[in-house]
């Protein structure tokens, strides 16, 4: 017969004082009922064709759990009329060479405000945040001028870019406190996009992220199809939180925020597009503006989406796709980029949001309470002037040639677990996976856990295959893939040219600290 | 040599009887010798283990293991866990639903995935393979030995802190038989839902008792 689960080894646990364990019969039209006394009564009746339920009380006092957290939904005064969106000045450039782009970035310690009314101790690239942009086209010989001026050790990683390893800014060639360096890459043609750039020293990468290291970078095409007229603006998304002194926020690891954070990421009650609160872009009707935006989030994933209108997807990690998409919103996950075309379908002298849809990332025990909020992120204001006559879009965008898999001659499985990947911790002196220049390989990665987890490859951009074994519906280059709960994803890459040692990791920061992160060695 | 007579425990009526019976297994230290048995009397010993420990009374098949959905988990709402307030009183919260897994070895939905390492710190250390290393772990003590900082543990009221105090080989060869021992099947469960800790305020500071347990005789024993 069916046994019985009894519970008593709780029974000495004084949490668990109200123990119990049994069996009743119910209907099925009510799942899970409490035990009754005449089921208790009628416990010898069972049969075993009953149905089992096992209920155990749960005295724990969850105060904690259910009562603290932050105002999440952080709001300006409602008489304060929005900012501008303030675009990020570009890095100036000091060299009179053709195709040559010079800059300087300093990495120091900096007193700002970021929230209204208070100002905080933070570290920022030549004093902004987010940093200044990158500004460089395809075949550019980029040399950056690195200054750490930081009281910590740190690196510049260029995400997504195409770059000889020893010029990634990895975990692997920290740059100490005050040290120089000089990062040298050529940008190959072929990778037009937006991309971004961040610190990735090994357990520190959230944390000098969250004090205020990021910025831009937009690499331009030879010849981009999309018209030169159409307004080019940069938005870079980032949350954070503050105490009541105005200083960044960082819990104690071991509290039961650290932990909670540590579990989710650690998101923010204060959601900014560059470094503004519910800033505002004016709009004119008929008009078309083209916005690259990054997630550059620790953990915050932004289900993006204009009320009223739907949105021109025209590209992603590694720029332009081959036709553009038209959609209701975007999942921008950490680290992932998108281009959009926004079109002025509303009539002059209206507004609108650009909001962060509610998307359920989150493992139940760690879900926020008000997950299910959306949440505003920049309005949209529609100026008075007439509308314009609507301009022709192209209808395509350029080829992507695809990556054959026929020529993968390995498939590599990443079994994401919670905080590891393939069942071990980050270990800098280990490789974990090997393979030879110049071969094309599949990976499959799978999330064994019921949270998201986007997985990034340095060095090398990828297309997705399928998701879940559903083709992936066009092509496009990647650097980061979402894989949601339980899911699994399949991409194919080809490794080019760079050999060297190659970061790959889940890019919650907090999970990417905790040691979700392998290397990748191509010989 | 006959599976059966590798246990050391005297009754195999309940769970609870199995760990008063018990000897005292060789100390938190998992070994990496999983059994100086062949691969298939290992198998034998852990299919035994397993249906006398009533896996399937939860995990589904009952103790048989030749029924549909043997350890294949919970395949109806009405083999969910309440946990909490709610389950003597309706609506009352917190409430919390659990719901034993696939243990089938299958790679998207049940156990694949896992080494038989991370089963085996599963029953003895009751971390959940998904989210602990796959590593010897050497210590109970939270990021000491391998055991991680912040654990996650097995939700409630798989009943680890009993099976804990089996002997190191029964626990390898349960392992051993969930792992290579049956054949995967493709069921989702669900995931269990819990307290932000992940059960961790059940388990903290050992107050489910020591492990190991203290050295025979003890002063109720002769």
């Amino acid at each position: 017969m069916a046994a019985t689960l009894c519970l008593l080894p709780f029974g000495s646990v004084n949490k668990f004082s109200r123990s119990y364990c049994t069996r009743v019969s119910k209907p099925r039209s009510e799942p899970h009922p409490p035990p009754t006394r005449s089921a208790l009564k009628n416990l010898s009746a069972l049969t075993i064709k009953l149905p089992l339920v096992a209920v155990l009380a749960w005295p724990i006092n969850l105060g904690p759990f259910v009562t603290a957290d932050q105002p999440r939904n952080f709001r300006l005064a409602a008489a304060r009329a929005p900012d501008t969106l303030s675009l990020r000045p570009i890095l100036a450039n000091q060299s009179s060479l053709p195709h040559t782009v010079e800059v300087t970035l300093t990495a120091a310690p900096a007193r700002l405000s970021l929230v209204p009314g208070s100002v905080s101790d933070v570290y920022a690239y030549n004093g902004l945040i987010p940093g200044p942009t990158l500004d460089v086209r395809e075949g550019d010989r980029v040399i950056v001028h690195f200054r750490n001026d930081l009281p910590e050790a740190s690196t510049i990683h260029w995400h997504g870019i195409h770059l000889p390893a020893n010029q990634d800014g990895s975990p692997l060639d920290p740059i100490a406190a005050g040290e120089r360096h000089d990062y040298v890459f050529t940008i190959k043609p072929g990778t037009a996009g937006t991309y971004w750039y961040h610190p990735h020293l090994h357990q520190r990468t959230g944390y000098q992220i969250a004090k205020g290291l990021f910025g831009a970078i937009v690499v331009h095409a030879a010849h981009d199809p999309l018209p030169a007229s159409l307004p080019d603006k940069v938005l870079i998304l980032t949350d954070n939180r503050f105490n009541a002194d105005g200083s960044v926020n960082f819990p104690d690891p071991h509290s039961v925020e650290g932990e909670i954070d540590e579990e989710n990421g650690r998101e923010g009650n204060v959601l900014f597009v560059n470094g503004q609160v519910m800033p505002k872009i004016i709009i004119r009707s008929g008009e078309v503006q083209r916005w690259r935006v990054i997630n550059a989030s620790a953990a915050r994933v932004y289900r993006l989406a204009i009320p009223g209108q739907t949105l021109l997807h025209v590209g992603n990690d590694g720029g332009l796709f081959e036709r553009p998409v038209e959609v209701k919103e975007i999942v921008l996950a950490n680290a992932e980029r998108v281009e959009i075309l926004v079109r002025g379908t509303a009539p002059p002298g209206t507004r609108t949001t650009l909001e962060a849809l509610p998307y359920d990332r989150y493992a139940p025990q760690t879900r926020p309470k008000d997950w299910n909020v959306a949440r505003d992120l920049l309005s949209l204001q529609y100026s008075d002037e007439k509308a314009l006559a609507p301009i022709a879009l192209p209808v395509v965008l350029r080829h992507i040639p695809p990556l054959d898999t026929a020529d993968a001659t390995a498939t590599r499985v990443m079994s994401m677990g919670q905080g590891f990947i393939n069942g071990r911790l980050m270990d800098m002196s280990r490789v974990d996976v090997s393979t030879r220049l110049g071969a094309t390989e599949i990976w499959e990665i799978e999330n064994l856990v019921g949270m998201d987890h986007p997985f990034h490859l340095h060095g090398f951009r990828f297309q997705v295959l399928d998701r879940n074994g559903v083709p992936e519906p066009y092509r496009s280059w990647k650097d980061v893939v979402n894989v949601p709960k339980h899911e699994t994803a399949r991409f194919i890459v080809h490794y080019e040219d760079f050999p060297g040692k190659w970061m790959f990791h889940c890019h919650i920061l907090d999970h990417e600290d905790h040691g979700m992160m392998g290397i990748l060695e191509v010989n | 040599m006959p599976a059966f007579s590798k246990s050391r425990c005297l009754g195999f009526v309940l769970p609870i009887l199995v760990i008063a019976a018990c000897t005292p297994s060789s100390g938190a230290t998992s070994s990496d010798v999983r059994t100086s048995m062949g691969p298939q009397d290992q198998i034998a010993l852990g299919r035994y283990l397993v249906i006398s420990h009533d896996c399937g009374g939860c995990h589904g098949g009952e103790a048989d293991p030749a029924a549909v959905g043997w350890l294949d988990g919970v395949r109806s709402p009405i083999q969910e866990f309440k946990i909490g307030p709610c389950a003597v009183q309706p609506g009352a919260q917190p409430c919390f639903t659990t719901r034993p897994k696939n243990l089938t070895p299958d790679n998207a939905t049940g156990i694949g995935r896992f080494s038989e390492r991370q089963i085996f710190n599963a029953l003895r250390f009751g971390l959940r393979p998904e989210e602990t290393p796959d590593v010897e772990i050497t210590s109970t003590t939270r990021g000491q030995g391998n055991f991680p900082q912040t654990p996650h543990y097995l939700a409630v009221p798989m009943p680890w802190p009993a099976w804990r105090h089996m002997p190191d080989a029964e626990l390898w060869a349960m392992a051993a038989y969930l792992k290579r021992g049956l054949k995967p099947v493709n069921h989702k469960v669900e995931d269990s839902e819990g307290p932000p800790d992940f059960w961790a305020g059940a388990y903290a500071n050992n107050s489910f008792g020591a492990y190991p347990v203290p050295a025979y005789p003890t002063a109720n024993e002769r």
